[in-house]
């Protein structure tokens, strides 16, 4: 933390043990793709603007950045109640941070899973990326990789295998 | 029915995952299956690896602006005593020489939009504008409207000033054109906006934010190059003017996304052409104590003649010389007469 406050630059380091986890916190909330890597970004960028603001008052700084997101979260709502009012708007979230256990433990989990998908051999990890973000078909992702459609099953079932007992491994 | 693999039984059920159906019954489902399932789930919250990288790159082009922005007062010697005796008076080592048409109504601009001080108009037989100054903070602006060895060529300037909104708003009243207004949200950390004026010019309009100037003050005028494969020309600059890279910073592939160079007493900007900003060969005057030495050290780096070194009757030793980018120097040392 220090480093970064005083070497803006290192602020690159904090970003590759946080990006994972703020995402995860995003992405949970918003369920949108587009949505959650606009407010990941601002969340960042506000962090990166306020660095120097940032005291050590016994919030960690996991926590400070959360809250931040919280907030890009409930401006989100806002903008959007906005923008398109309907009736049966969910309730806005709070800005206040008041996460349960579990809730941080769930975040944990996923951000945790997003880092081991970055482990993977190479082209199992190409697999899950074409898979699950570009949301392709077997067939295609075949074509695209040059193997056979039973092959990119394989790697696919590997692939979660993997992730699996990583995640297993990880807790115990 | 033979059981079906596991490969295949869990691509079933992503499948329906994926399209948001529900998938058939399986007869016997393996026992891992729930488990392999519940780890899918979350994949499909996986970020996009693309997102990661630029976001990292983003944020790091704007760490390291507001680190370059605040570093320390480079040690330049004589440079540091204000007037140079190489230097013409009122002018820095690094000056912008815009050559636009018509000259006059950009001598106009500069005065609406940035409050510039005319100091100096030399008009030619045919009544255009040979030379002109004009002061912008507390450096310049030379303007031409140029001939067929320095044609017509808009250039990127970022500018400094106490109010970049006000500014900002002038530059559109006076005819240009926004490519965003000021915000606090410029990778620099500055708050920074920036137009395109009526002459082609980009002004990258900015006041400093999170940091003290140098002793000095601002330097208000810094020439902005956008360049392809910018990194080239850290090199040639530190050969043809002896130039001092401040700070370069550089994308995980190498790309600069922004660099400082200093020749003698001024800086320049550049970084890797991107998006709007596509480079713009433009002229520059620089300054230096011996413009025989420059010219020929320009030429070794790699630069092609313009003009060999002459005496001219303005009281300076200059010549030209062109990058292998386009842009076009001219090197002077002021003789004092």
């Amino acid at each position: 933390m220090e480093a970064a406050q005083s070497d803006p630059a290192k602020f690159d380091a904090l970003y590759e043990l946080q990006f994972e986890r703020v995402y995860a916190f995003v992405a949970t909330r918003v369920r949108n793709r587009a949505t959650a890597e606009q407010l990941t970004s601002e969340v960042f960028h506000r962090a990166l603007a306020n660095l120097p603001g940032y005291e050590w008052r016994g919030v960690p700084f996991a926590a400070w950045l959360l809250r931040i997101a919280a907030n890009a979260i409930a401006d989100q709502f806002k903008r959007a109640a906005r923008e398109f009012p309907a009736p049966d708007d969910p309730p806005e979230p709070a800005a206040d941070l008041d996460l349960q256990a579990s809730e941080i433990r769930a975040i944990e989990h996923r951000a945790q899973l997003f880092r081991l998908v970055g482990q993977l051999p190479e082209v199992q990890k190409q697999v899950v990326y074409e898979r699950f973000v570009e949301q392709r078909s077997i067939r295609e992702i075949a074509q695209r990789l040059g193997k056979a459609p039973g092959a990119i099953k394989q790697l696919q079932l590997r692939a979660v295998q993997n992730l699996r007992a990583q995640m297993a491994g990880g807790h115990g | 029915m033979a059981k079906r693999s596991l490969a295949e039984q869990l691509d079933e059920v992503l499948q329906a995952m994926l399209v948001s159906l529900r998938p058939r019954p399986e007869e016997a489902p393996d026992r891992n299956l729930a488990a392999l399932m519940r780890v899918a789930q979350e994949l499909r919250e996986l970020p996009r690896e693309e997102f990661r990288a630029t976001l990292k790159s983003d944020l790091q082009r704007r760490a390291i602006m507001s680190e370059g922005a605040a570093a320390p007062p480079a040690r330049t010697g004589k440079a540091q005593a204000g007037a140079v005796h190489y230097q013409r008076p009122g002018l820095t080592s690094i000056t912008p020489y815009i050559i636009v048409r018509p000259a006059a109504q950009f001598i106009e601009f500069l005065k609406t939009a940035f409050e510039g001080v005319e100091r100096m108009r030399m008009p030619a037989p045919d009544s255009s504008i040979m030379h002109a100054e004009v002061a912008v903070g507390n450096r310049a602006i030379e303007v031409s409207d140029g001939n067929e060895q320095y044609p017509t060529a808009p250039a990127a300037v970022h500018l400094y000033v106490d109010d970049p909104d006000a500014a900002y708003a002038r530059t559109l009243q006076a005819g240009a054109t926004s490519f965003y207004a000021p915000t606090d949200d410029h990778p620099s950390g500055d708050r920074w906006g920036a137009v395109k004026d009526p002459f082609g010019n980009h002004w990258y309009i900015a006041k400093p934010r999170g940091w003290t100037p140098r002793p000095e003050g601002l330097r208000s005028v810094q020439p902005y190059l956008h360049l392809r494969e910018a990194h080239k020309m850290i090199p040639f600059l530190e050969a043809a003017f002896g130039a001092e890279a401040m700070g370069v910073h550089k994308s995980s592939e190498g790309a600069v996304l922004h660099a400082t160079i200093r020749i003698g007493n001024a800086t320049l900007e550049i970084d890797e052409a991107h998006g709007e900003f596509q480079p713009m060969p433009c002229h520059l005057h620089v300054y230096v104590p011996d413009t025989d030495a420059v010219y020929a050290q320009a030429l070794r780096a790699g630069a092609t003649s313009i003009e060999t070194p002459q005496d001219k009757p303005y009281g300076d030793r200059a010549a030209g010389v062109k990058d292998a980018w386009g842009n076009s120097w001219f090197i002077a040392t002021h003789l004092g007469r």
